[in-house]
């Protein structure tokens, strides 16, 4: 797996306060150092929903399912859904990376994807 | 501080306009205020123009200053506002702090929009949808209906609601604005059903039958229908505000400003620890209560942004009028009608006066201040001395609450 794969947070290095990692400062204590934090573990579906009507970049998908998931360890995400079937809130998924639009510019949009536990 | 009054109201019509562009609406409102508030022969010191995507949606920049040239207020300060959907709300927020600090005596505060000629599809949407977080939200496909649909889901599951009650809202809503002579939409749900059973297009037992047909009212962002979303719409909103001391020499019956608060909250909304609670209407719904020495209990009348109807619930818990996850019940049990116990959106919020996205905020408080003149016609709230509003601006990390009061 490349870094793109993964689902990473920033855990602070002060207080321990776990944030996504675009974040330049603690938002607990406002410190500025951190240990980054890889998503482990299956992740729970924590809601989702299934969108017909998308922005013009996924112009080429009819709908598709978007769902908020908690892994093992904390961190949370939010990603497209490979089923629009049988979703359920508390329900395992997997995490997968695939290619999920062309961007308006032409260029393609990979993105961590969550897929239903066999 | 000094107080600060409203002593005029313009508002066009809400709606699909076709024969006016953006600068139209904000000249036609503007216009409307100053007559209505007796100022036509006046100066005014600034004005504050609300609007979320004019480059986007009109390709024009530079609003405010274009508004004062047209309508004759040059050499008024000009200003654009910019806060996603509560552009209106920050706008009024600018308009009140200058005359609050002493530093103006006279503002105007314009909010407007002009999208509905856009017919790309999913570009609004879209532009819409470029307030979320640009990293760990867009790219995958997120917008604000989105969102909401998210939202709906953990709120439903957890609180024990039915998608129905929402569907109350929506049809509240619609009646409300059925007397609303502004409202983009002055038809009933139950009118919409009874012309498309005469259309031939189907037979239902009752509304909610109607309600729930994915022919008629089908699934956007499941589980919110069409019927529980906002529509896009053209239109602006204008107030005249001064120093409460010289109100009276304008306007019989000035509408004090007298609470206003704005907060903040996490931009990747999945990161904020339960997103049922809106914790920017909690902060800036308390500074307003706070500044004007209120409560919840105190309010007779609210103006809501019902975006999507999941947020006219959630926002009646967060702004203290119910307990959290009973704002939907509330609803249902019709707590919130025009004769209930606290009136919501008698103008018909979002969901049927419209949402011309800059407009909004500017909107709620024009209806609020036409309830307390004793203008509102047949949605008239009786006794309406005191009200508020929420202004929600991206998906609830930024929001604008005003309360205003009789003086």
């Amino acid at each position: 797996m490349d870094k793109e794969d993964k689902v990473e947070w920033i855990k602070c290095k002060n207080c321990g306060y776990l944030q996504h990692s675009s974040h330049r400062r603690c938002l607990n204590c406002k410190n500025q150092s951190f240990k980054t934090i890889l998503a482990q573990g299956h992740c729970t579906l924590l809601t989702y929903t299934i969108l017909n009507a998308p922005p013009m970049e996924f112009r080429d998908r009819k709908s598709y399912a978007l769902g908020v998931v908690k892994f093992d360890n904390g961190i949370r995400a939010l990603g497209q859904i490979t089923t629009q079937e049988e979703l359920k809130i508390g329900m395992k998924l997997d995490t997968t990376h695939i290619k999920i639009c062309d961007n308006l510019d032409g260029r393609e949009v990979f993105a961590n994807v969550f897929k239903p536990i066999e | 501080m000094n107080k600060v009054a409203i002593i005029g109201v313009g508002h066009t019509k809400f709606g699909r306009l076709k024969d006016k562009d953006l600068l139209d609406l904000l000249c036609d409102a503007s216009l409307e205020a100053i007559e209505d508030s007796n100022t036509s022969d006046k100066d005014f010191d600034s004005v504050y123009v609300g609007a979320m995507c004019p480059g986007e949606f009109n390709h024009m920049t530079g609003v405010a200053s274009a508004l004062v040239d047209r309508i004759s207020l040059i050499p008024a300060a000009a200003d654009h506002i910019k806060n996603g959907p509560a552009s209106g709300g920050s706008a009024v927020k600018a308009g009140f702090q200058a005359i609050a600090s002493g530093m103006d005596d006279l503002v105007l505060v314009v909010g407007g929009e002009k999208m509905t000629h856009i017919t790309t599809p999913g570009y609004v949407t879209s532009t819409v949808a470029t307030v979320t977080h640009h990293e760990a939200e867009r790219p995958h496909g997120i917008s604000l209906p989105g969102y909401a649909g998210l939202l709906t889901r953990v709120y439903l599951e957890k609180y024990n609601a039915e998608l129905d009650w929402l569907s109350d809202i929506a049809i509240k809503n619609h009646r409300n604005a059925s007397f609303n002579p502004i409202a983009h939409f002055q038809r009933t749900i139950q009118d919409f059903m009874e012309s498309a059973i005469n259309k031939g297009r189907g037979n239902w037992d009752n509304i909610y039958d109607y309600l729930n047909d994915d022919k008629t009212n089908p699934v956007i962002a499941d589980p919110l229908r069409l019927f529980h979303i906002c529509p896009i719409s053209d239109g602006a909103v204008a107030l005249v505000l001064c120093n409460a001391q010289v109100a009276k020499k304008y306007c019989d019956t000035p509408v004090l400003i007298s609470g206003i608060g704005q907060a903040t909250d996490r931009h990747i909304v999945y990161e904020r620890e339960d997103i049922t609670i809106l914790n920017a209407l909690k902060t800036s719904s308390e500074q307003a209560y706070k500044l004007a020495k209120k409560t919840p209990s105190d309010i007779d009348v609210a103006e809501l942004h019902d975006a999507f109807e999941i947020l006219e619930a959630v926002e009646s818990e967060d702004i203290g009028f119910f307990k959290k996850g009973e704002g939907a019940k509330a609803a249902h049990e019709g707590l919130t009608e025009i004769d209930g116990k606290i009136p919501i959106n008698p103008s018909g919020g979002l969901k049927a006066r419209g949402h011309p996205l800059g407009a909004t905020g500017v909107a709620q408080v024009a209806e609020l201040v036409w309830q307390i003149r004793g203008e509102a016609g047949k949605r008239q709230v009786q006794d309406a001395n005191t009200g508020i509003t929420c202004n929600f601006g991206g998906f609830g990390n930024n929001i604008v609450s005003i309360l205003v009061e009789r003086m």
